[in-house]
């Protein structure tokens, strides 16, 4: 495993600035640092370099196969990197340090840092085999170790939240993609991540049930303190909830700032073009 | 009339009996034990694993059973006939049980292990959470045929000369040649042991399938 030194050594890279100004430097939540990934001959990630605050809400864009719904596995274990780190909280999340050395980590400190970070998937990934209360309180029972009624009590106030408390006991296939993207939605927010990942959540929903979606998520970030990084193809959507957009293709971060000049003054020719496909309807 | 030859086989159908639901129960755990160490991350394990059930299905029910009766004792191992019975029932079920276990376990979306690691739950909370209970609802129908399968298969024992359903009737049959009657009556004894069987699992399956899909 080679990373580079600098890497080693920037645990704390404000260590040698005044205690004054340190405490304005916001440590990152999430930091990629040079992260490569390749599948075979086809390398899908190339030296991504990338920070997100605390709270912090990232609109990803970009074209499809660009790699994107790769670099938001990446950070929930469910992809390893080829080469690079990711930190979480100043924390190794694919490796640990063992006598100054960094060696791959391991399942439980995979566990450990993995606890920070939530998943919305394209494909809802609901238990089937569950009632919609049990698709949510299960891991507040069993990995947040709360009682039944705790966890029960947090359960039904998240799916108040994304207005399904009463489908509780109904099983997901008797819902419709919106109702089961709200639940997917509460399940992954009962955890209280401090990151969330959308990976395109409304992109498999009939047209007509997008919007509630969408509702649902706008009203989660603007609650604020929980990160966020939103791959999404809704522009009007990422334009409203977006502290900064990245666009990527081949990648590659081509091109990132706050939503007003990537959709008004963007720069780079690929970004151009790949707007002008929203634009046109 | 036939039913005079009935109480003649009252006791080879609970040998029957008896051999079919103690082999079905360790066949089952033998199932989940390959089943599950085929998909192991140790190598021994794995590779213990396809050994077991690769043998056992590559090679007749008729050949372990002679194998675990006649050869066995030249090890110093002597089995009573209803443990070689049971032993060579349940290892040959529980090989093909194996692969049952293994094909459903995979089989189960890969989006559902993914959603539960999202929700962080440990390996074995994935499993026995969210893969198994999806699994279990696809191997039943494959094990209700499984247990059919190791009923019609217990008839072999008979050739060790345990007194089962079949050896009664075969013994029957030469001091009385009554052919026509005594084979109609182990058919239809065949039969009525394994509507329970079937009628079990069709029953599990509902239930555990209820309002799901
Ligand atoms: N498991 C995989 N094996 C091989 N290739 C993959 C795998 N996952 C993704 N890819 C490839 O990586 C590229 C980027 O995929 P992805 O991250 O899904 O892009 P996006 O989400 O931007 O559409 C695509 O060319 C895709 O075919
Ligand atoms: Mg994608």
């Amino acid at each position: 495993m080679s990373v580079p030194l600098k890497l080693i050594y920037n645990e704390d890279p404000t260590k040698n600035i005044g205690s004054e100004v340190r405490k304005n430097i916001v440590r990152p939540i999430v930091t990629y640092n040079n992260i490569s990934k390749s599948y075979g001959d086809l390398q899908v990630l190339k030296n991504i370099d990338l920070e997100i605050a605390p709270g912090e809400k990232v609109a990803l864009i970009g074209p499809s196969g660009s790699g994107k719904t790769t670099l938001a596995r990446l950070l929930m274990t469910l992809e390893e990197p080829t080469s690079g780190t990711i930190e979480v909280e100043g924390e190794m999340l694919w490796h640990q340090r063992v006598n100054d050395k960094l060696i791959k980590a391991n399942e439980k400190h995979l566990h450990q840092v993995r606890g920070n970070i939530g998943m919305v998937f394209q494909h809802f990934n609901l238990f089937p085999h569950m009632t919609i209360l049990r698709n949510v309180m299960e891991a507040p029972r069993n990995v947040l170790g709360l009682s039944k009624d705790e966890a029960k009590e947090r359960a039904v106030k998240m799916l108040e939240q994304v207005g399904l408390s009463s489908k509780i006991d109904a099983y997901p296939a008797q819902l419709s993609g919106g109702q089961k993207q709200r639940v997917a939605i509460a399940r992954a927010l009962v955890m209280r991540p401090k990151v969330m990942l959308f990976d395109e959540p409304t992109s498999a929903l009939d047209p007509e049930l997008v919007g509630e979606v969408l509702e649902v998520i706008k009203a989660i970030a603007s609650e604020g303190e929980m990160a966020m990084l939103l791959i999404t193809h809704e522009m009007d959507f990422a334009k409203d909830v977006a502290d900064r957009i990245l666009f990527f293709d081949q990648g590659k971060i081509i091109e990132q700032g706050p939503p007003k000049k990537i959709f008004n003054n963007p720069e780079s020719e690929r970004l151009q073009t790949f707007l002008s496909r929203f634009n046109r309807h | 009339m036939w039913f005079d030859i009935l109480p003649s086989f009252w006791e080879g159908t609970k040998i029957t009996i008896e051999l079919t639901l103690f082999s079905a129960v360790i066949a089952f755990f033998l199932a989940f034990a390959a089943g599950f160490g085929r998909l192991s991350k140790f190598r021994a394990v794995r590779l213990l694993a396809a050994t077991y059930v690769e043998v056992f299905r590559g090679t007749s029910l008729f050949v372990q059973l002679f194998w675990i009766y006649f050869a066995l004792p030249l090890f110093g191992i002597m089995l009573p006939k209803m443990v070689a019975g049971v032993l060579a029932l349940s290892l040959n079920a529980g090989a093909y049980g194996s692969e049952i276990v293994r094909s459903t376990l995979i089989s189960v979306p890969k989006g559902q292990s993914e959603a539960a690691i999202a929700l962080n739950m440990t390996p074995w909370q994935r499993t026995r959470l969210v893969i198994l209970p999806q699994a279990l609802v696809m191997m039943l129908p494959a094990f209700g045929n499984l247990i059919i399968e190791l009923l019609k298969g217990t008839a072999l024992v008979s050739l060790i000369t345990l007194s089962d359903l079949t050896f009664v009737a075969t013994v029957l049959n030469s001091s009385i040649m009554r052919p026509t009657e005594i084979f109609s009556v182990l058919l239809i004894i065949y039969f009525v042991i394994s509507l329970p069987f079937t009628k079990g699992i069709q029953w599990i399956e509902h239930r555990l399938s209820a309002g799901r899909y």
